[in-house]
């Protein structure tokens, strides 16, 4: 094969990767503007419409199709991934600063905690079931939930943390002892502000795993319903187009919580260099 | 008399038993230059790293102007250390890796700052001082990390390979200055290198080691001229090295029976007793001879017939390889003047003679 047939081949394979990575999301999307609420979720759209967005709000006249029950399991998630996002990123990188020196027992422990992310959910979820009830425990999904997520996304922050020390260069914290600066203050002035980056991905990672986790928490998060397990719960009745404009409205804020990343990352580098500024100053 | 520091049979065997230093004795004056030299893995920056406080000291006693050191941390020190790779904090201004030293201190800011302009201004650097440290060259780089190691006054100024980054003209230039600075701070530098022109250049007292233990410590121009150890021979200047016996005194001399003939050169220190010995010869103590001229040299001592191998000139000096009898190569240099180009073409043959006051004798 030449040069040509090469790259065409190659271009070929990555259109399709794009085709069957947002195939999905582009049919919810165009399906979304589905007329209401006589149109359902199929082909052919018959008439062009933002029914099913205003629908979600409670804007359109009442009518045989009830609102999505999702208001306040979308708030409960939001906290949920946050408590999660803040306590994963801790951990993670408390857990990969421990492991920058090797200690007795560190090859055990490191499957212990990459163990989080293998195992399945369902199995987990169903484990915790059962503990909470032979010992007792109210199920909650700020409580056995939470644990739950914390103990799944805790290995996320803990590799990205790992990866992001391999690359640090420890002689910049040696320097700074030598100068006199205690080893708490190193980490909190000079060993912090170099890894932050890493800290970032880190928090997206825990907080999006946690914001859209389904099979652990269905058995573990008890009466009340996270945002995943309510809109999942509607299913079982008819669907809707408005479960696709909603899907839509989560995909932009995904992308918004990209977007934000992006932002606070280049802030953290040009907080940097104002630094720099107010030193000359 | 009290030393900037001491080090008393220290020693450093990592977790899994390998022994990285062994009994290392030394004792460094104030202000004195001492360089900690030898090939990758002879335990000179291990024991640099023990003074600093970055690795534990397995045995033995650290003593910093008296005090013993062995269990006090980095950060408590009065020693300060220089990174080959500089080590700059990436996120600060210049500027501010300077006065950090002074800022963790809690020295009020008007004072920090004109100490810190005065360093910069000391090593040129007041035009960067807003810059960030990534921007900037090798050479400047090592100069901020300098002028942060010193602004913070330690007793011991530690630099580990600093100048091993920076490309030879550079480390040239920024030799001198270190040379400078020193003698004109008058603070006790430990310097580690593996490169021996650096070490021969600068410190008032080289360590030579080898294999976690200390070979030699002498002043540069004795260790270049009088080694101690077969492997001090080999390793600091190009010398050639005939092991052979004793066979006895002729005055000042020791005469070495070697499987080249009887010769001659002067015991460093006492041989005590030792009758398998090494005759060390520098290269610059060779002299060559056309053959034609043995009758002329009389029946001086040191006469050592040789092949010219390979014979050019490069710019002003004169490079000969000369093979000896029994197969040894001797690399000889000198100015043009001596060797002129066509004296000794490749195949002649020639003897090579030296003065024994100039050859060692040491215990092989």
């Amino acid at each position: 094969m030449n040069a040509t047939g090469i790259k065409f081949g190659l271009g070929l394979y990555t259109a399709l990767f794009i085709v069957f990575l947002y195939g999905p999301l582009a049919v919810l999307a165009i399906l979304s503007f589905q007329t209401g609420p006589e149109g359902g979720p199929q082909f052919p759209i018959i008439e062009w419409s933002t029914y099913w967005y205003k629908h979600l709000f409670g804007l359109t006249p009442p009518s045989r199709i009830a609102p999505l029950p999702i208001e306040q399991a979308l708030v409960r998630s939001l906290t949920l991934a946050v408590m999660t996002m803040i306590v994963s990123t801790v951990l993670g990188v408390t857990a990969a600063q421990a492991f920058r020196k090797k200690f007795r027992g560190s090859g055990v422990v490191f499957y212990l905690i990459v163990l989080g992310m293998m195992v399945p959910g369902v199995l987990v979820g169903l484990g915790m079931a059962l503990v909470a009830n032979t010992l007792g425990i109210d199920r909650h999904w700020w409580g056995t939930a939470f644990v739950l997520h914390v103990v799944y996304t805790f290995p996320f922050a803990f590799l990205v943390m790992l990866a992001i020390f391999n690359r640090f260069d420890p002689s910049v914290e040696e320097a700074a002892w030598s100068l006199g600066v205690t080893p708490g203050r190193t980490f909190r002035k000079i060993t912090f502000p170099l890894i932050f980056p890493g800290v970032l991905s880190a928090m997206l990672f825990a907080f999006t795993l946690s914001y859209d986790e389904f099979s652990r928490t269905l058995f573990a998060s008890g009466r009340d319903l996270t945002l995943p397990l309510a809109i999942y719960g509607t299913f079982s009745v008819e669907v809707h187009p408005n479960v696709f404009a909603f899907g839509v409205l989560t995909t932009l804020f995904s992308f918004a919580l990209l977007g934000t990343y992006a932002v606070l990352m280049g802030l953290s580098v040009r907080r940097a260099k104002r630094f720099a500024i107010q030193e000359e100053a | 008399m009290i030393f900037d520091l001491e080090l008393n049979n220290v020693g450093k065997v990592y977790d899994n038993g390998t022994p990285a230093v062994i009994d290392f004795n030394l004792s460094v004056a104030k202000g004195e230059f001492i360089a900690f030299l030898g090939p990758s893995g002879c335990g000179k920056t291990t024991t640099l790293r023990m003074i600093a406080g970055f690795e534990s000291i397995s045995s033995g006693d650290m003593l910093i102007r008296g005090e013993r050191m062995n269990d006090v941390p980095p950060q408590r020190r009065p020693t300060s250390m220089i990174f080959q790779n500089y080590a700059l904090f990436p996120h600060m201004t210049v500027h501010r890796n300077v006065g950090y030293g002074l800022e963790v201190k809690g020295m009020p800011r008007a004072e920090r700052e004109a100490k810190v302009d005065r360093i910069l201004a000391t090593l040129g650097l007041e035009d960067i001082a807003g810059r960030k440290p990534d921007k900037l060259s090798g050479g400047q780089r090592q100069r901020i990390a300098l002028a942060r190691g010193l602004v913070v006054e330690p007793d011991i100024l530690l630099l580990d390979e600093p100048l091993g980054a920076l490309d030879a003209n550079l480390r040239k230039a920024i030799q001198n200055e270190l040379k400078l600075l020193q003698k004109s701070l008058g603070i006790t530098f430990v310097f580690v290198t593996h490169a021996q022109s650096e070490a021969l250049a600068l410190s008032d007292r080289i360590v030579v080691m080898n294999q976690g233990r200390i070979e030699q410590v002498s002043p540069p121009h004795q260790l270049y001229t009088r080694p101690n150890t077969p492997f001090v021979a080999q390793f600091i200047g190009r010398n050639t090295v005939l092991s052979g016996e004793v066979a006895g005194n002729e005055g000042d001399d020791v005469v070495v029976t070697t499987g080249i003939g009887t010769l001659a050169g002067r015991a460093n220190g006492a041989l005590s007793g030792k009758s398998r010995v090494s005759l060390v010869v520098p290269a610059e103590a060779i002299e060559v001879h056309a053959a034609g001229r043995r009758e002329a040299l009389g029946h001086a001592r040191n006469l050592v017939d040789a092949r010219i191998e390979r014979s050019e000139v490069v710019g002003h000096i004169a490079h000969l390889t000369a093979r000896l009898e029994d197969g040894r190569a001797v690399a000889l240099e000198a100015h043009v003047d001596k060797y002129r180009p066509g004296d000794f073409p490749a195949g002649s043959q020639v003897f090579l003679s030296w003065n024994p006051a100039e050859a060692t004798v040491i215990p092989a």
